[in-house]
């Protein structure tokens, strides 16, 4: 997790810097504006790193409060506010001097004061009818459907953080978020959407205590709209710019358009003051590019595309230093063949060598289920139903048959760390810890490559533990 | 990482469970070969419970009736219902077999335009050259030619995990039978 924070740190330097004089010169608004667009910039997407899925939640949140909002005056006060607060959050750790004075001190109570008003004019908005659909949608999200079926090790790990974060320090925003939503009916669904929208705030682990006040601030002081600002900005969490142009541009399309226009005219100037949520995502199609709805479309999909070929780039070795969709293509393909290859060839190797597979079974099973972390034992008991006895006759117990099997494997580096294994393992399988969980997946990938790392290139693995220690962080 | 063990732990789970199922005809290397093979990646695409594309389209592809494989497949998938998985596809090869038809079309429309005026164009050219690309991933990947590319690229994702830590998980396993014989 903080590595997470420092890779978002650095590229925020990264970014950040040569933007800074015309940032820094800014207004509040503008600076936040910038801020916004520079989150939205498609150059960002060349920079960032391994946290991906949040900035593009993060980047749809950002960009997509405005279009659930049907108010437009009172609305964008408070979408600011948000803004503003997630920003502040997610700005964080080690760049709070870039950050810290526009969105810090002064916007925040102001707003959170301004809108105290306007708690009445949001309840008609949370009884939008289509509010359960985004709230549904959002559940969806939440429990990893959006990514359709993506990836488990990227779906784990995105979930990792939200599980991690939820059980840190946040359970007063989450408890505050939910006993502030209004609506029942809607309370379970509320209950997620608070989580994922707090993930993002939850997931500063360094952050200081200005910023994990403001949304608890936020939500004691104006809990309805909060709870409301809270679904509304992570109900669109998936990155659907085109659905949330769609609700914005019916919303308040003629302003818009003629912002739009405005906009145009003046390039790089987004001091739209009316109506800065619904630049955001206008502005996205902002820098001189086309602003129909195919070319966001289209936009929207490249993009989607080019995050997933930078997880595919972190899981092929090999692929960071090309750039271009070609090259990688071509990477991927190289390694998707000889992996294939691999596997035919260790088949065939399988053959040759257990001309009696089932004899061989169990004590290569025993070997293979002491270095697989020791779960597989239970699992092995439940499923060999049939008597085919385990030689090494492993107990309940998971202590001693470590214990026992250790004098027979011959590499001395397991001694060492099964020593260190016995601890996590007699404390009970914690899977549901997922933190210890993944200290212990780093150590056992190590093992195992220790273990039968002889014959293997090194390299291979290396950059693989490598590469999953990235991506599960 | 611990998706990634827990992941392995299924798979070997899944593959032992296959190996012990069909029974080895012990005739010559190669239908050991194959029988492990197939035992091997039917476990890894049922690890993944349907939940993927490829893992269903490996899975029917080894089921399908008058394929050589299709006992071995019965045997090893068993009582296991993973019938409705196979039968999901129909439907959606349909609609598939009618885009692709449809995309070739295109292709030959776009063919003939492009013969006629040179398309020097480097970004054309890239994007030809990207296209090529993506059509061999589409060939390599089992189920491949029925996605688009957002999702041909998840699925690319996912499928090189699962043939990572089936690659994994049988060297570990060759690597062990190895010693265990010497």
């Amino acid at each position: 997790m903080e590595k997470d924070e420092a890779f978002m740190a650095e590229v925020l330097n990264r970014t950040a810097a040569p933007r800074q004089p015309s940032w820094n010169t800014g207004g509040l608004n503008s600076a936040t504006e910038q801020v916004g667009n520079w989150f939205l910039n498609p150059n960002w997407d060349n920079s960032m790193d391994q946290s991906d899925p949040f900035e593009s939640a993060l980047s749809s949140m950002v960009s997509s409060p405005a279009a659930a909002s049907n108010v437009p005056v009172s609305g964008e006060n408070v979408m600011m506010r948000e803004l503003i607060g997630k920003l502040g959050n997610i700005c964080n750790s080690g760049d709070a001097s870039c950050y810290s004075t526009p969105l810090n001190s002064p916007p925040r109570l102001n707003l959170s004061m301004v809108s105290l008003p306007n708690q009445t004019t949001l309840a008609p908005f949370s009884a939008d009818p289509g509010f359960a659909d985004r709230a549904a949608r959002l559940s969806c999200f939440s429990t990893g459907g959006n990514f359709g079926g993506l990836n488990d090790p990227l779906m784990d790990s995105f979930k990792l953080s939200p599980m991690a974060g939820n059980s840190g320090s946040d359970k007063k925003n989450t408890g505050v978020s939910r006993s502030s939503s209004p609506e029942n009916a809607e309370s379970g669904v509320s209950k997620e959407e608070s989580s994922v929208s707090q993930q993002i705030p939850s997931r500063n682990d360094a952050g200081t205590r200005k910023r994990k006040s403001i949304p608890r601030g936020k939500a004691k002081e104006t809990p309805s709209p909060a709870a409301a600002d809270d679904k509304v900005a992570s109900e669109n969490d998936e990155s659907n710019s085109k659905r949330s142009k769609r609700d914005g541009a019916p919303a308040g399309n003629g302003n818009a358009k003629a912002a739009n226009d405005g906009d145009e005219k003046q390039s790089k100037e987004n001091s739209k003051l009316p109506e800065p949520p619904k630049d955001y995502i206008h502005v996205r199609a902002r820098r001189g590019q086309a602003t129909d709805s195919h070319s966001l479309a289209e936009r929207v999909r490249r993009e989607k595309i080019s995050e997933r070929m930078k997880f595919l780039q972190d899981l092929v070795p090999g692929c960071n230093k090309v750039i271009g969709k070609a090259v990688m293509l071509d990477e991927i393909i190289n390694y998707v063949q000889s992996l294939q290859r691999q596997v035919e060839f260790l088949s065939m190797k399988l053959a040759t060598v257990n001309p009696r597979m089932d004899v061989n079974m169990e004590a290569l099973l025993s070997k293979d289920m002491f270095q697989s972390r020791g779960l597989l034992p239970q699992g092995i008991y439940s499923m060999d139903s049939s008597a085919q006895a385990f030689p090494f006759g492993y107990q309940p117990q998971q202590g001693q048959p470590l214990n026992n099997v250790i004098p027979n494997i011959t590499e001395t580096q397991f001694s060492m760390k099964t020593q260190g294994f016995q601890l996590p393992l007699i404390n009970g399988f914690t899977d549901a810890n997922p933190q210890v969980g993944s200290v212990w997946e780093d150590d056992l990938q190590s093992i195992v490559q220790m273990g039968f790392g002889q014959n293997q290139p090194q390299s291979y693995q290396g950059s693989i533990t490598t590469g999953q220690v990235k991506i599960e962080l | 990482m611990r998706p990634h063990s827990s992941l392995k732990q299924e798979f070997l789970k899944e593959w032992i469970k296959g190996l012990q199922r069909c029974s080895f005809p012990k005739k010559s290397i190669l239908e050991r070969k194959k029988a492990i093979k197939l035992s091997a990646d039917i476990a890894m695409a049922s690890a993944r419970n349907g939940t993927t594309c490829w893992s269903r389209a490996l899975i029917s592809s080894a089921a399908k009736d008058g394929s050589d494989n299709n006992h071995l497949v019965k045997q090893i998938l068993g009582p296991e219902s993973d019938r409705p998985a196979v039968e999901n596809k129909a439907p959606a090869r349909q609609a598939s077999v009618c885009k692709k038809i449809l995309k070739r079309s295109c292709r030959i429309r776009r063919r003939g335009r492009r013969k006629c005026g040179a398309a020097a164009a480097p970004s054309s050219i890239a994007k030809h050259l990207v296209k090529k690309r993506r059509q061999i991933l589409r060939s390599l990947i089992p189920g491949g030619e029925f996605m688009n590319e957002i999702c041909l690229i998840e699925e690319t994702l996912d499928y090189i995990t699962s043939l990572r830590v089936q690659v994994d998980v049988m060297r570990s396993l060759a690597t062990a039978s190895v010693r265990g014989t010497e």
